[in-house]
């Protein structure tokens, strides 16, 4: 019982930062029917920025941990929705009424270019999160010991995620968002800019993935050019797997997917642990093609 | 007017043409780019490096040597590519490249090209088993470290071990080895045979697997990156348990990434790293190095590169002369203990080195890496 709850807390804590990575994903698609392959790089550029705000403005040391974390946040998460506003400014926007697959060709053209100019700016060897910025308490609870900053970063995520669901659900520019993500042309028709809610979908995406990049860096400690394109694929997997487009399944996704990776591994074998977890997919994708809380492409066709 | 620029022309063309057949063509494909660029940039470092000395003291035969990098992304398909573009150069030789798949993607263009290849980092059996004249290597073979891993276990006394892998041609090859020479010894009973996914940040679900059939001692095979984060989030589950990496963990990130602390304790098998090591060669490369780039190398295998060049141009200037077939012999037969930046060097008929290069070492508590008796 002990190892289940261990591997129950590890899967939410994983999961948690599929479903704020997926969001990005399944908030561009919703309203663009666009893969914007370059989000796991935003993320990445999340922890990488953290990193240098970290070691250059010392806000821990000026703050004290939580606040410092906090401001480090919000200062990580508008600078990676300045960067994901660009490159909707520079990639995708010139290409908005060419065919689908050259926005496709794009994203990937600017994944590859974030990743590399990551790779150049920092270098390619790993780079460390100071240690001992958050506090090293754990919690002992069910017979196992939790670290305290793995809770936060649930409840940070889960804060986040309620917040982007109230924000979508009762503002105004909320139902603008979902207006333009049902249909393009009538929200047009009805007043409202569709340009520049795309490119607030861009920059709400985008900041929630630099946060899930920042928290990684903050709890793993250990960041690489590279990490965004595991994360990045398990986040789209995890968006799928909620129903793509629709932000309460990115969210469920997310932290089911992470689920099933940790009981898999925890009671089958760990090397099959993907393999696993994409059979579940192939499996809830026959039973329910639109995935699990995806429900508006059967109402356009 | 026309005739005279064109003898002008011509005169530049020969020049050219001239100019060109003065230098030795060596080709470096490392990876540049891709998850194992630090390893490349390292390797390009240490090749300019030597090049940049030999060529300050009049080149070889006779001859300037001439550094042609290319990226091979660590990846087989883009190796390929590389391969072939150094190839059309035609570079004499080709130092490279790290990893295992990578280096038999490239294996073939090679060899019908007649191009000799020394490998640096590619530690798998099989690519030696081939019979290729023109393929060698400076770092040893797996089944050469599965043997030192083999005796460590024993020595420490070891009774129960937990193995993990990462599914990489390279550390499940290490790991399957090691598994095989201690399937036969009832000392070691070997409670947990597994693979982790790399480039995942959170392996808790693996260690909290692992920890629940109680080890002494853990052998991980795959890569610092991950052996980090292992023995990181190891120390913050409280477990205590011995960690021993195979030679891909011998880099000082892994002690950044885990802290000082976590790392303090853990054990691994590697070459000599280069502060081992007597000879006043190194000792003065590493000085040049230092003084040149503001650090000491950090991967054996940037050196290792190193010492492929070094054993091709100490055999070009044996048998004087370019002739591939003629430098592939001497590297084969006559080269006898090359005093090599990382021990002696000698080559087998199969192209492996030859001697016994592996050592332990174990992490302080200051996260300085202690070569062990």
């Amino acid at each position: 019982m002990e190892q289940f709850f261990q591997q129950l807390t590890n899967g939410l804590a994983v999961g948690s930062i599929y479903a704020l990575i997926a969001l990005g994903y399944t908030m561009v698609y919703g309203v663009l029917k666009l893969i914007n392959f370059a989000h796991s790089d935003l993320f990445t550029l999340g922890a990488y920025l953290g990193l240098t705000l970290l070691s250059s403005l010392l806000l821990v040391d000026r703050l004290g941990p939580l606040g410092g974390a906090l401001v480090l946040a919000a200062m990580v998460m508008g600078l990676v929705a300045v960067a994901g506003a660009l490159l909707d400014r520079v990639a995708y926007r010139p290409l908005r009424e060419s065919p689908r697959l050259s926005a496709v060709v794009s994203a990937l053209g600017a994944s590859i270019f974030l990743q590399n100019t990551i790779m150049l700016i920092y270098g390619a060897r790993y780079r460390v999160y100071p240690p001992d910025i958050l506090p090293k308490a754990s919690i002992h609870m069910l017979g196992v010991d939790i670290p305290l900053v793995r809770i936060l970063i649930l409840g940070a995520s889960v804060i986040m995620m309620a917040g982007l669901f109230v924000f979508i659900q009762k503002t105004r520019i909320g139902t603008a968002i979902r207006a333009a993500a049902i249909d393009q042309g009538a929200a047009r028709l009805m007043g409202i800019d569709v340009n520049r809610v795309i490119l607030l979908v861009f920059m709400v995406g985008p900041a929630l993935g630099g946060a899930a990049g920042l928290m990684v860096g903050l709890y793993y400690g250990q960041i690489n050019f590279t990490m965004g394109w595991g994360y990045g694929l398990k986040a789209f997997t995890a968006a799928i797997l909620g129903g793509i487009g629709n932000i309460p399944g990115a969210m469920v996704g997310g932290i089911l997917l992470g689920l099933i990776e940790s009981m898999s591994a925890a009671y089958l074998s760990f090397a099959w642990k993907d393999a696993i977890a994409f059979c579940v997919l192939i499996l809830i994708l026959i039973v329910r093609p639109t995935g699990l809380l995806g429900e508006r492409v059967a109402e356009k066709v | 007017m026309k005739r005279i620029s064109f003898v002008v022309l011509a005169m530049f063309i020969m020049l050219g043409s001239a100019h060109a057949a003065e230098t030795v063509k060596i080709g470096l494909m490392a990876p540049m780019t891709g998850s194992w660029a630090s390893e490349g940039a390292e390797m390009k470092q240490v090749c300019d490096l030597l090049a940049e000395q030999v060529n300050a003291k009049g080149g070889v035969a006779g001859k300037k040597i001439e550094v042609i990098t290319e990226d091979d992304g660590g990846v087989p398909q883009t190796a390929a590519l590389a391969a072939q573009r150094l190839a059309a150069l035609k570079v004499t030789v080709v130092i490279g490249t790290y990893g295992s798949a990578v280096t038999e993607a490239s294996q073939n263009i090679f060899d019908e090209q007649k191009i000799i290849q020394i490998a640096n980092g590619s530690t798998a059996i099989r690519l030696t088993e081939k019979g290729l004249k023109y393929f060698l290597r400076t770092c040893p073979r797996d089944d050469e470290q599965a043997k030192v891993a083999a005796q460590t276990i024993r020595k420490l006394g070891v009774k129960k071990l937990a193995i993990l892998h990462d599914n990489s041609t390279y550390a499940k090859g290490l790991a399957d080895e090691t598994k095989g020479l201690l399937a036969a010894d009832k000392g070691v009973e070997i409670v947990f045979f597994d693979a982790l996914t790399p480039k995942e940040q959170d392996y808790t679900t693996v260690l909290t697997k692992m920890k629940s059939f109680q080890p002494e001692m853990v052998f991980f095979t795959g890569y610092y990156g991950e052996a980090g984060l292992l023995l990181k989030q190891a120390k913050q589950m409280n477990w205590k348990v011995t960690f021993m990496g195979g030679d891909a963990t011998n880099n000082p990130d892994l002690v950044k990434s885990a802290g000082k602390d976590a790392s303090a304790g853990f054990y691994f098998l590697s070459a000599p790293l280069p502060k081992d090591l007597p000879s006043e060669d190194a000792k003065a490369f590493l000085a040049a190095f230092t003084k040149k780039y503001g650090n000491p190398p950090n991967s054996i295998y940037a050196v290792l590169a190193g010492d492929g060049l070094r054993v091709v141009l100490e055999a070009i200037a044996k048998t004087n002369s370019t002739d591939t077939g003629k430098v592939a012999d001497y590297l084969h037969k006559n080269l006898k203990d090359f005093p090599g930046l990382t021990g002696k060097i000698s080559f087998n008929e199969k192209g492996d080195r030859v001697g016994e290069v592996y050592r332990v070492y174990k992490v302080n508590e200051e996260g300085l890496f202690i070569l062990q008796p």
